[in-house]
């Protein structure tokens, strides 16, 4: 019987990988914990991995205390992200049609327009002076229309309906169908894919936006959750400064509230996560192939 | 005779014209919005540049205020602090591309050597994640984490008999945080294009080398690298061309008065000129420095695309 040599490098490689990917999550796994812990295992440096002590009092009174408006933060952004996200699809998937028929004239010079100003940013003044004369500051439309057509988005859905054959269409048209029911009927189903793709990278950026509220929306009720995090815990003020207090036996610090807080403004990510990885790797894909 | 011919041919031509934009209505129908958008959040805000070459007021608008040529561009230019934030713009975006750019690859190609799918499914999966968090939620995590008194990285230096330390209000560790943080981010996303790449990669190479004799060291850097060369190349490329772009959001998360000297860059000195100055907003000198980083930005972006069609014949545009 020969002696089968220990294979060093898997072994290295495997856990040197599983580590990287353990870094990747552990803060995450932390902050959970002392969202769900009593305060007073947070505050003495106990809380690593799991809860100690675990109830769900900071999430109860994170929710209902309406002057942290952390509630009216998750609806503005649930509003936000599914209006903004739904305008967006539908922006982008008309105007990528129009530009991918070949029968539309000048769809060449309408493509380098875009283009180029996905090159040339006039930069942050000059669009606060046009969206100020477009009337929306402290309006709930800055988030949905400026970022509703990305040219790189737009970009992906072009090439994606450009695969499809035309003789779908060519036969359709003979069949009697209209322009409309061609694109409806024919090409509308054919991209859920892409329109799946693109939503979801819509989606996470108008989730996850920071500047455009900061410097558009002065009206606290309108915040998004983002900028309620950014209030509480990176710029405390004043008046947002938590007390200590102890609900049904439980003590809820300021640590407990920022975990909660944090974790809410990640938590439909752990929803959308398994799709949106997926999605997004086809796009990146969709994206990296042109020429 | 001749004359009428000519008439009839344009005739034909123009009717056609219309004929043909008659039956495609609907496609320049469904053109409307998106040019619409175009127009007023693309295109529209590139002619209010023309505020960097006035003494902008907002009550005056742009018609109505004065044209002081380059006076705001001087003025940038001769400012000491106009260095320190090309300076730090500079730094910040250099280390993120210097520490930034080899690892999505190095995980790549460790990635590719796991035999076991379950652990290579984990560690994609979970590397990949972070780049879904937004800057707020990072930040706030970091500044949880770093915290002088309850952070779990102070608690750990005072286990170790250390000094605690207030990261966010030193400058000296400004960069390391926000570099650290930015790899953290995305270094998963980034592999992705890498481990496509990978997949590609004809399976006979690999076989060929193995009846040569091959060890796992000789096929990763012997035919996955150099598979991958083009890839790297044009990416790196790419990265040079954004050099003076650094993520903005992070920064006006990350900084503070107390850090200025390494954290401020251009484009936060600019949106502090306009939106977080105490006293009358400065439109005229932050859209100045606005349009010089933009044109210095485009003329990068496009040399090097030029560079990167020429070496390795892929290009963005």
């Amino acid at each position: 019987m020969s002696r089968k040599k220990i294979e060093w490098f898997p072994i290295v490689n495997n856990t040197l990988l599983i580590l990287l990917a353990l870094i990747c999550i552990y803060p995450f796994l932390n902050i959970l914990s002392v969202s769900l812990s009593d305060g007073v295992p947070v505050i003495r440096g106990k809380v690593y991995l799991w809860p100690i002590d675990f109830n769900i009092e900071t999430y109860k009174y994170v929710l209902g205390n309406t002057r942290l408006g952390i509630t009216r933060g998750l609806f503005n952004s649930i509003f936000y992200t599914v209006t903004g996200t739904v305008v967006a699809i539908l922006l982008t998937f008309v105007t990528a049609y129009a530009l991918s028929r070949k029968r539309l004239k000048g769809r060449y010079f309408i493509m380098l327009l875009f283009l180029f100003s996905m090159i040339f940013d006039a930069g942050l003044i000059p669009s606060y002076i046009v969206n100020n004369a477009l009337g929306l500051v402290n309006s709930r439309w800055i988030m949905i229309l400026p970022g509703a057509l990305s040219t790189f988005l737009l970009i992906i859905a072009r090439s994606f309906l450009d695969t499809i054959p035309s003789e779908l269409e060519e036969s359709a048209f003979i069949d009697g169908a209209n322009e409309w029911q061609i694109m409806t009927r024919v090409y509308l189903p054919l991209s859920t894919p892409v329109l799946a793709t693109i939503g979801v990278f819509y989606a996470v950026s108008i989730w996850n936006s920071f500047m455009t509220p900061l410097i558009y929306l002065q009206d606290q009720a309108l915040h998004p959750l983002q900028l309620i995090l950014y209030r509480l815990i990176i710029k405390p003020d004043g008046g947002t400064s938590f007390e200590n207090l102890t609900v049904n036996g439980h003590q809820i610090l300021p640590d407990n509230i920022e975990a909660a807080t944090i974790f809410l403004a990640i938590f439909p990510i752990l929803f959308v996560y398994p799709f949106a990885q997926k999605y997004f790797t086809k796009g990146m894909m969709l994206g990296s192939i042109k020429g | 005779m001749e004359l009428k011919q000519t008439q009839q041919v344009t005739y034909t031509a123009r009717s056609r014209l219309l004929k043909h934009l008659w039956n495609t209505k609907l496609l320049y129908v469904l053109l409307l919005p998106g040019l619409a958008h175009l127009v007023l959040f693309k295109l529209a805000p590139l002619f209010g540049l023309v505020i960097a070459f006035q003494d902008y007021n907002t009550f005056l608008g742009i018609s109505g205020s004065e044209w002081v040529g380059l006076d705001n561009f001087i003025t940038f230019a001769k400012d000491p602090y106009f260095l320190v934030l090309l300076k730090n713009t500079l730094l910040l975006a250099g280390y993120s591309l210097l520490f930034g750019f080899p690892i999505p690859i190095l995980f790549a190609l460790f990635l590719n050597e796991v035999r076991n799918a379950l652990v290579k499914r984990f560690t994609q999966s979970l590397s990949f994640f972070p780049y879904f968090i937004s800057s707020a939620v990072m930040v706030s995590i970091l500044y949880t984490l770093l915290s002088p008194q309850t952070g779990l990285v102070n608690r750990l230096l005072d286990v170790l008999g250390l000094q605690s330390i207030f990261f966010m209000a030193e400058p000296g560790w400004f960069r390391s945080l926000y570099v650290g943080m930015g790899i953290w981010h995305s270094f998963g996303y980034g592999s992705i294009i890498y481990l496509a790449a990978i997949a590609g990669i004809d399976p006979h190479q690999y076989e060929a080398a193995d009846i040569d004799g091959a060890n796992r060291w000789h096929k990763m850097f012997y035919i996955t690298l150099p598979s991958l060369s083009t890839i790297i190349v044009t990416m790196f490329i790419l990265n040079i061309g954004n050099i003076l772009s650094v993520d903005l959001d992070k920064i006006l998360l990350m900084y503070n008065p107390s850090i200025y000297e390494t954290a401020d860059v251009i484009q936060s000195f600019v949106y502090r000129q306009a939106f977080a100055s105490q006293g009358f907003p400065n439109y005229s000198f932050g859209a100045a420095v606005g349009l010089f980083q933009s044109v210095v930005a485009m003329v990068l972006v496009v040399s090097a695309n030029s560079i990167s069609k020429k070496y390795s014949e892929t290009r963005l545009f």
